[in-house]
């Protein structure tokens, strides 16, 4: 009888539920599942009071709801934008870097514009050939002898392959068993390159560019043939140009004064590059210095594997690659920037440490490095050091040392 | 945070490229096979403490690069090893010929008293071996070291290598082969035994002084 007394109620109220959805433009999703049912018929029905509070009890939280997703969903909004705005940048900035920058390159490349843009890193379309430009050619190197020396390092391996033991005479007073195990070594530590992205092992798609640069250097330079290090360098060079441009710029840079030092271990000199940069060091960081002098952390300690590798080893590679832009702009300075930017960065950490942890800390980085917070730690740090910069202060410790090698105190004062 | 130990000793991974070394300190530390390994430039790092006849050590690890060209920078950081683990590829003979150097190197940089223990590693690769067990051995009893043949893969006596040396530098404290307090021996005294040895002398320093207590 109730039953048909509610059915055939002629003045049904609108049920809450779609009242309350009708006058939602904005539909909640949480509270799909959150539906204010009447009382089942079989029940008797709410006291009108009852039904009013929980109606209301209702609504209250669907409009909850509802500022919460607005809130998410403002907050996704934001974030696509954001995305959208970096990548309108980035397609800018590939624009202004194609249509402006590389056609008028020779007058625009140190201006303050595009200073600052190259601050901002190279879009990774056009960065070998920013990299290329900036690392320029002074050697001369034609695409026809990178093809002779890969093709003097191919006879080599097929002659050490065979066995073949009548090699050539040794040129450049290298013994066969030195360049052996130097192309050995080469081997090895391919497959040791950048493990992890499983394209520069035996069968990766990069297997060869890699083996060709690295071969074909060890005959244009055999004076100085593979060292350990360079076949992070001529990876990351291998991700952004062909393989010619790659080895071009890759003997173009390996030829820089500092990696020239670095890559020939030439120590002495190594140990005034530590030493300019040591001060630099006490110049910015003098609460660190300090704390790195009292536990005999010496610099070669981390700096030896950031700058053999040009970071690429000790950085995540896109962060790697922003360095290696700078870097291209700036030249060797900014390699000793970044270090000091790095040590800045981790300054309050690596104070509270003792030797054993910061050596094995700066050693092996964290691998989620911020690279905006890096490089806004960069940016604060000085090159400059009683009005010196860094080329003369390097200058002036190269003339000291030599001043010292001759051994003559009259010299020193 | 603040580590209790009695002592610590330097340690040096040395030996050619690509035997493994880095794998062995992390074999050692980590407890597990290092899969994706990179070549090290320069000198990586690893320390741990450890419990050897009834003292605690820390052992502070210097792991150093391989190639020959590095070792006008690696043989900086010999100065002040108190054991080293000389380590060679049992698949490669190349790398067994080279130790002589190796060992030169370390006798003459770091210490004549360095205690070295002599590591034929990648011992789970026997079917490729080139160094046989016995030839090692010799050497190894030739040039005073200890030796074990290793594998970083499985674990197999990577442990014991490294606690293998430490017993022996204590043994050589206790016997007084070895004087943690002569410069550059490579020990020191952690803050447990220095609290021991201090005690006495600062006690004597106090005692004339009024007591407030």
């Amino acid at each position: 009888m109730e039953y048909e007394d509610k059915v055939g109620r002629p003045s049904k109220p609108p049920s809450p539920k779609q009242n309350v959805r009708k006058n939602l433009d904005f539909e909640p999703l949480s509270t799909t599942a959150l539906i204010l049912e009447d009382r089942p018929a079989n029940l008797p029905a709410k006291p009108a009071e009852e039904a009013q509070k929980h109606r209301q009890q209702y609504e209250e939280m669907v409009v909850q709801a509802k500022k919460r997703e607005l809130k998410e969903a403002q907050r996704r909004k934001k974030q696509l934008e954001e995305r959208c705005r970096v990548e309108e940048s980035i397609g800018n900035a590939v624009l202004t870097w194609n249509n402006e920058i590389l056609p008028n390159w020779e007058t625009m490349w140190c201006s303050r514009k595009v200073r600052d843009l190259w601050w901002q890193g190279i879009p990774p379309s056009v960065r070998g050939k920013v990299w290329s430009l900036a690392i320029g050619n002074e050697l001369n190197i034609t695409h026809e002898l990178f093809d002779i020396c890969l093709a003097r390092a191919k006879e080599r391996w097929r002659s050490l392959s065979t066995g073949g033991s009548e090699l050539e005479n040794e040129d450049a007073g290298f013994s066969a068993a030195d360049r052996e195990a130097s192309l050995e070594l080469i081997k090895l530590d391919i497959s040791r390159t950048f493990p992890n992205l499983c394209i520069f092992q035996q069968g990766g798609p990069y297997h060869d560019m890699l083996h060709s640069i690295l071969g074909a250097y060890t005959c244009y330079r055999p004076d100085v043939g593979y060292v350990q290090g360079m076949s992070f360098i001529a990876a990351v060079l291998i991700l952004n140009l062909d393989t010619a441009d790659a080895f071009i710029a890759f003997s173009n840079l390996l030829n820089k004064p500092c990696q020239m030092a670095f890559f020939r271990v030439d120590h002495g000199l190594m140990l005034t590059y530590f030493a300019a940069f040591e001060v630099f060091f006490e110049e910015n960081l003098p609460k660190l210095f300090a704390h790195f002098k009292k536990n005999n952390l010496t610099p070669d300690i981390y700096l030896i594997d950031w700058i053999f590798t040009l970071y690429s080893k000790s950085l995540p590679l896109d962060l790697a690659c922003r360095i290696w832009d700078v870097f291209c702009r700036d030249g060797e300075e900014f390699l000793f920037r970044t270090a000091l930017g790095i040590l800045k960065l981790f300054e309050d950490i690596l104070t509270k440490m003792d030797f054993i942890h910061m050596a094995q800390f700066l050693t092996r980085l964290p691998e989620d490095l911020p690279a905006e917070e890096l490089f806004a730690s960069i940016a604060t740090i000085q090159m400059q050091s009683r009005n010196k910069k860094w080329a003369q202060v390097l200058t002036a410790l190269q003339k000291d040392s030599r001043e010292m090698e001759k051994g003559s105190p009259a010299l020193r004062h | 945070m603040a580590e209790t130990y009695d002592f610590l000793f330097k340690f040096l991974v040395i030996g050619s490229a690509g035997t493994g070394k880095s794998c062995l300190l992390h074999q050692f530390i980590e407890n597990k096979f290092k899969q994706d390994s990179n070549h090290t430039i320069g000198v990586e790092f690893g320390s741990r403490v450890v419990n050897v006849g009834g003292k605690t050590v820390k052992l502070q690890i210097w792991d150093t690069a391989g190639q020959e060209r590095f070792r006008s920078v690696t043989r900086s950081y010999y100065r002040g090893a108190a054991g080293a683990l000389l380590v060679y590829d049992i698949t490669s003979r190349e790398t067994y010929n080279s130790l002589a150097a190796w060992l030169t190197d370390a006798r003459t940089l770091a210490s004549p008293n360095i205690v070295v223990i002599l590591c034929g590693n990648k011992k789970d690769l026997d079917p490729e071996r080139e160094v046989t067990f016995l030839e090692a051995s010799r050497f190894a009893q030739e040039n005073e070291l200890m030796f074990l043949e290793t594998s970083a893969l499985t674990g197999e006596n990577v442990e014991e290598a490294f606690l293998k040396c430490a017993r022996t530098i204590l043994n050589k404290i206790d016997s007084g082969e070895l004087d943690p307090e002569r410069m550059g021996s490579g020990i020191q005294y952690g803050d447990a035994s220095l609290r021991q040895l201090r005690q006495p002398r600062s006690a004597q320093a106090v005692a004339p002084q009024p007591c407030g207590c």
